[in-house]
């Protein structure tokens, strides 16, 4: 196949792993294009990485490209298992079907299909055992992450899906979920609901930052059909904050960190056209808890 | 009238379409000042734009004071629980209707502090 060739390098979820993301996202973002990967140079892949090159290759062949990963280019065998346990390669052609590991199966979810991405993150996510949380706080927890799902479905216009995937890292007892989708972005869809709501174009000057900051405020919405909504997201960073987990968001030119320390909002220095949401829950039983239990306490 | 949800829709709580279907069951009797009781029994999951559709919607034409009086909630768990007291406090507030040049206004004013 005749095609550009992108290495993938190793890639963690740092900041500059995201920075990289992003700019083979850019490298590829014509019609037509035909694209190899290439994983010669690539160490380790996060799911984070997993979930977003999941995405890319199928926003490629939506736009009429034909994708290669090349197997062979894997000197790495870690990589390989990984991505073989968590089914990634199984869906992109390689024969071999995922097997339960550490890893939180690579799932490509083309419509808000509540009962599998329900069962996907209550059985596979955080029911999995490696969070030792009673069954309530179980369904509890996937009912937080299910707005993740619902946000990107309703607001993104995603035209290939969403696509997810995770792992348990027993090193860092960290229990990680990466959601990407390839949409609008929340800025750009808050931007261009403030200039319809105003009629005036000064929205668009809202930089990245104040737009996500503007999403995550408890009753704001973009959808005004006579139905309060916008708790959702604020639902989720409660969450987060009350249990010490951390919660980053990419969105075109913004940057969220939600995390004990509260919630901060940054501009970036490039712009995605999609949303990254990134969770890392922390397995430790004491931490897992709701508001609710707080003044209980 | 008393309504089983589970039997309705299920042991999850979580979208939109399923919250309309109890929002249509409901708002008629609700609106002419009959009570209505809700039983979650069996319902494990909850998510917020199931509740927005259910019930913040009735805020719309039945006042706060009046739907707390006439809607029993039973047999719902705390995070259940949760979630309709955050959405019934978000609608009661959402019809206030916003002011989307001040907001805008306000956002840009801090922006350009910040970038000073």
């Amino acid at each position: 196949m005749a095609g550009k060739v992108i290495p993938i390098p190793t890639l963690n979820d740092g900041p500059r792993d995201f920075d990289r993301l992003f700019s083979i996202w850019k490298q590829v973002n014509n019609d037509f294009e035909d694209v190899c990967f290439d994983f010669s140079k690539c160490r380790f892949l996060r799911p984070n990485a997993v979930a977003f090159l999941g995405g890319l290759a199928r926003l490629i062949e939506y736009r009429a490209g034909i994708v290669v990963f090349d197997w062979d280019t894997f000197r790495n065998s870690a990589v390989m298992v990984n991505i073989c346990q968590n089914g990634f390669a199984g869906n992109f052609g390689y024969h071999a079907s995922g097997w339960d590991g550490n890893s939180i199966p690579y799932r490509e979810t083309t419509f808000l299909d509540m009962n599998g991405i329900m069962d996907y993150l209550t059985y596979n996510w955080i029911g999995k055992g490696w969070v030792n949380v009673s069954e309530r706080l179980r369904d509890a927890i996937a009912g937080r992450m299910w707005e993740i799902y619902n946000n990107a479905f309703e607001h993104s216009g995603t035209k290939i899906g969403v696509f997810s995937c995770g792992q348990y890292f027993k090193t860092s007892n960290e229990l990680v979920l990466s959601v990407v989708d390839f949409g609008q972005g929340i800025p750009n869809k808050i931007r261009a609901f403030l200039r319809h709501q105003t009629g005036e174009d000064r929205a668009s000057k809202l930089a990245g930052a104040y737009c996500l900051k503007w999403a995550f405020t408890s009753g704001y919405s973009t959808c005004i059909d006579g139905v309060a909504r916008g708790l959702g997201l604020d639902l989720l960073k409660e969450f987060i904050r009350v249990n010490q987990g951390k919660m980053e968001v990419y969105s075109n030119d913004g940057y969220a960190i939600i995390d004990r320390d509260g919630d901060r909002y940054f501009n970036t220095g490039f712009v995605f056209d999609g949303t990254i949401m990134h969770i890392t829950l922390r397995r430790d039983e004491r931490f897992y808890i709701f508001q609710d239990e707080t003044k209980r306490a | 009238m008393i309504l089983s949800i589970k039997n309705q829709i299920g042991p999850r709580c979580i979208i939109m379409e399923d919250g309309q279907r109890i929002y249509e069951i409901i708002h008629g009797p609700l609106k002419k000042g009959e009570t209505v009781t809700l039983d979650f029994e069996g319902v494990r999951q909850f998510a917020s734009p199931f509740f927005n559709f259910a019930i913040g919607q009735l805020l719309k034409d039945i006042p706060e004071v009046d739907l707390r009086r006439l809607l029993q909630i039973e047999n719902i768990n705390e995070t259940g629980n949760l979630v309709v007291e955050r959405v019934i406090e978000n609608a009661a507030k959402y019809h206030g209707e916003l002011d989307y040049r001040k907001i805008v206004d306000d956002m840009l004013e801090q922006q350009a502090k910040e970038s000073l």
